[in-house]
């Protein structure tokens, strides 16, 4: 009897469940091929405003900085922007073909596709031919087990129609805005459908450390149904730094 | 004399531009080594084209505006996607094509200048994205 209420309990949660999961797929899926929102001009995206615009987001805000790291963090933000003003830009990561990692690489710099298979989401850049896997409905990796990454160790959880995503092991050169953070720092995901082609990411990083309290923003993107995303592999980077000035140069042969 | 001055003076047509900037970042690298509030056309030749990321680089022997001299020049254009998405084709250029460029040229003087717009031998105009930015002369 015991036996059979169990079965049935378990019959009806999975059904459930698939239900769940096939009305999301079917109306609330977010597979497919996403640009920036708003659009970001000739080259990067369709040129296709959605057919519902939604107000964009504002700008990312200035992060919390403890001090020192706030005055630092502004100086060098000063100084990085003088030394490109006088066309002497001071080295980056991407100009060493570095992974953009997280959370910059969901800023969308070029289309991203999104996959959708059971137990995992998997993000794809274009840019840099960058992957990023979050792991659903597992145990969320702990700060002190993460070795260091680009993308750090994601898990993930549907609650309702929002993914909510929880980052640890981001390694320290992997930057936003150039902003320092420590090994502990945890960056908290919530990606919603606003309507059928626009998708919103409102992002929260956390870090005791370095931050007075969180950092939010949020990220857009719209639905590019038809676009398949392209290679990109960084195979003739010509830039490199000036080893007395310091600063990004074009190597001419 | 310094080069910048140097080479508008040299080259077909100079004219300033506003800097734009709202454009949006790149993903490899600043184009501030380029003089982005010059712009510059040359017509040439192309000598060679590679078609790979980051950037798509072609070059080009053009004639020197006073002396008449042939100079090397290399040119930058954007990713290969994002001149895909531009309507390039990455065999629509080859060497030997006469070509005319309207270009921003690096600010320290060497002979490379970032594209901002590509003029076929058909007359067919091609841009080099939004980080670029657009062409302002004609």
């Amino acid at each position: 009897m015991q036996f059979r209420l169990v079965a049935v309990l378990t019959a009806v949660v999975a059904a459930g469940a698939i239900g769940l999961a096939q009305t999301r797929s079917a109306a609330r899926s977010i597979t497919g091929s996403w640009e920036a929102y708003p659009l970001r001009g000739e080259g990067f995206g369709s040129g296709v405003p959605p057919k519902t615009p939604v107000t964009p987001p504002k700008p990312i805000p200035e992060p919390p900085l403890r001090q020192p790291h706030l005055d630092q963090w502004r100086a060098q933000q000063a100084h990085d922007a003088e030394l490109t003003r006088k066309g002497l830009p001071p080295p980056s990561s991407g100009m060493a073909c570095a992974p953009q990692g997280m959370p910059a690489v969901m800023q969308a710099t070029f289309p991203m596709e999104i996959l959708e298979t059971p137990g995992q989401v998997t993000i794809i850049q274009e840019a840099f031919t960058q992957v990023r896997r979050i792991f659903l409905n597992v145990p969320a990796v702990a700060p002190e087990d993460a070795d260091p990454r680009f993308f750090g160790h994601s898990t993930g959880r549907w609650e309702g129609g929002t993914l909510v995503v929880n980052t640890v092991g981001v390694k320290e050169s992997a930057r936003v805005r150039n902003v320092p953070h420590s090994a502990g720092m945890r960056i908290t995901e919530r990606l919603r459908l606003v309507n059928a082609e626009i998708l919103e990411n409102q992002v929260t990083v956390e870090d005791p450390e370095y931050l007075n309290g969180p950092w939010t923003w949020t990220w857009m993107y719209k639905k590019w149904p038809t676009y398949r995303i392209e290679e990109y592999v960084c195979e003739d980077n010509r830039y490199f730094e000036d080893p007395e000035l310091r600063y990004q140069r074009l190597r001419l042969k | 004399m310094r080069p910048l001055r140097d080479r508008a003076r040299l080259l077909l047509a100079v004219a300033a531009i506003g800097l734009t900037p709202s454009a949006p970042v790149g993903a490899h690298h600043s184009f501030a080594p380029y003089e982005t509030t010059l712009q510059v056309k040359m017509a040439g030749v192309v000598t060679a084209v590679k078609w790979a990321n980051p950037h798509v680089y072609f070059e080009i022997d053009a004639p020197d505006g006073t002396s008449g001299a042939t100079r090397h020049w290399l040119i930058e254009c954007a990713s290969t996607s994002i001149l895909n998405r531009a309507g390039w084709k990455f065999n629509m250029l080859k060497a030997g094509d006469r070509v005319t460029v309207i270009v921003s040229p690096l600010r320290n003087g060497e002979s490379a200048a970032l594209l901002k717009q590509l003029t076929l031998a058909d007359g067919k105009k091609y841009g080099n994205g939004a980080v670029a930015g657009p062409a302002t002369i004609e």
